[in-house]
């Protein structure tokens, strides 16, 4: 606290003089803020990014090219599909089903969809089609999909955040923004007055991500809305 | 190499957007205290910058570059805090404890240190209206004729905001030092 020194006077315009000069933001967070605005740039090519000319002559052979395996690809896998569902409806009418554990056995040949995707870092729901799509896309797809909740935390609307979060985690929940996407769930909780699974949530989070920058403040607001 | 035009090129950052940003990133220092200066808790003001951020790029075009800058974000700052104000007006604010700051330094450094400190303190005890003229007009040292126009005021109403807003930051500042020696 400021305390009147001897013989000098703490009067109004000297301490709006001091105040007048901005002080600098800390480094951590001034790059926290740029890489926020970078992202939301980012964000918004992604969405303005013109459809590729598929026009051009010289793509023409491979657009026909493309179409045919797409075509082929289609046809076969009709066929297998049908295949397969034949050969299941025999299967369960004369074996009663295997319990949902044995789909993660190694001894099974059926690979449990959710350890693969988790292994190749890929979303989980992402379809065959996906797999193949370039790891930028799917970050700026988990961009997309998350954005709409920051806003919604920010401008206090804390109802409208819980959708695009729930969204984010079923489609990306081991994804490169889950830590942001746990710390608004935290915040967004803690705005509802949720409180006991804001605490819950922000114990999960210190536990999932102890070395976050975002601990403090996670850490803070459900302490604080308690 | 024709077969890598099927692979959609990257699009390109319009200049807008990259002007835009650099005049976020030259103003930063100044849009994070002003929030501050309006009374926004340390903890939300991250956010806040960010949302005007967003509004700044949807506006940046009609924005024209012969005027200053700082009375511009300062403008939408004040949109922003104020709104996000009415929002949390019914909320309790967060339990933040306000900590001095431990890094050792000279005396003056300390001293200028608390004493900004204390003037933003003093300011959250200044309703907004009277807030924003104050941190207008007396630290970013924007013209009375100025801030009328910003905040779309009539000049009579910015001298009696300044007058009432000074008033109301004196005592405030008196309360909180008697506050401080009788700790």
């Amino acid at each position: 606290m400021i305390r009147r020194r001897e013989g000098s006077s703490l009067d109004l315009t000297s301490l709006l003089e001091q105040e007048r000069q901005i002080a600098a933001v800390p480094q951590s967070v001034r790059g926290r803020m740029l890489s926020r605005a970078e992202a939301a740039l980012r964000a918004r090519e992604c969405e303005v990014a013109p459809p590729p000319a598929t026009s051009s002559p010289a793509r023409i052979p491979w657009a026909f090219a493309a179409g045919l395996v797409c075509l082929a690809g289609a046809a076969g896998g009709a066929a297998a599909y049908e295949i397969v569902a034949r050969a299941h409806q025999t299967a369960t009418t004369a074996v009663p089903p295997a319990p949902i554990a044995s789909l993660g056995d190694e001894a099974s040949p059926v690979i449990d969809r959710t350890v693969l995707d988790r292994t190749l870092g890929q979303p989980e729901i992402a379809s065959p089609g996906r797999s193949a799509q370039p790891r930028a896309d799917l970050r700026r797809e988990e961009l997309r999909v998350l954005e709409p909740a920051r806003v919604a935390v920010a401008r206090g609307e804390f109802a409208k955040a819980m959708r695009p979060i729930a969204e984010h985690a079923r489609r990306f929940k081991e994804g490169r923004l889950a830590e942001e996407r746990e710390a608004l769930r935290v915040k967004a909780l803690a705005g509802l007055g949720r409180s006991e699974e804001a605490r819950r949530a922000a114990a999960a989070f210190a536990s999932r991500f102890p070395r976050s920058p975002l601990l403090p403040v996670v850490g803070q607001i459900s302490s604080a809305r308690q | 190499m024709s077969h890598l035009r099927l692979i959609p090129q990257p699009p390109s950052r319009s200049s807008s957007d990259v002007e835009c940003l650099d005049a976020f990133q030259k103003e930063l220092n100044y849009i994070h205290r002003t929030f501050l200066r309006l009374g926004t808790a340390p903890s939300e003001v991250e956010d806040l910058v960010q949302e005007l951020f967003l509004v700044l790029r949807r506006l940046w075009h009609d924005y024209d570059a012969e005027r200053p800058l700082r009375p511009y974000l300062f403008g939408i700052a004040f949109r922003i805090a104020s709104s996000h104000q009415r929002k949390y007006a019914r909320e309790v604010k967060f339990g933040v404890v306000k900590v001095a700051d431990p890094r050792p330094g000279p005396d003056d450094v300390l001293e200028s240190n608390r004493a900004r400190a204390l003037v933003l303190e003093a300011l959250e005890q200044v309703p907004l209206p009277r807030r924003a003229v104050l941190v207008l007009h007396e630290l970013d040292q924007v013209s009375v004729a100025g801030v009328a126009s910003m905040l779309s005021i009539p000049l009579f109403t910015v001298y009696s905001r300044l007058r009432k807003g000074r008033r109301e930051l004196d005592r405030a500042i008196r309360r909180i030092l008697r506050r401080g020696d009788a700790g």
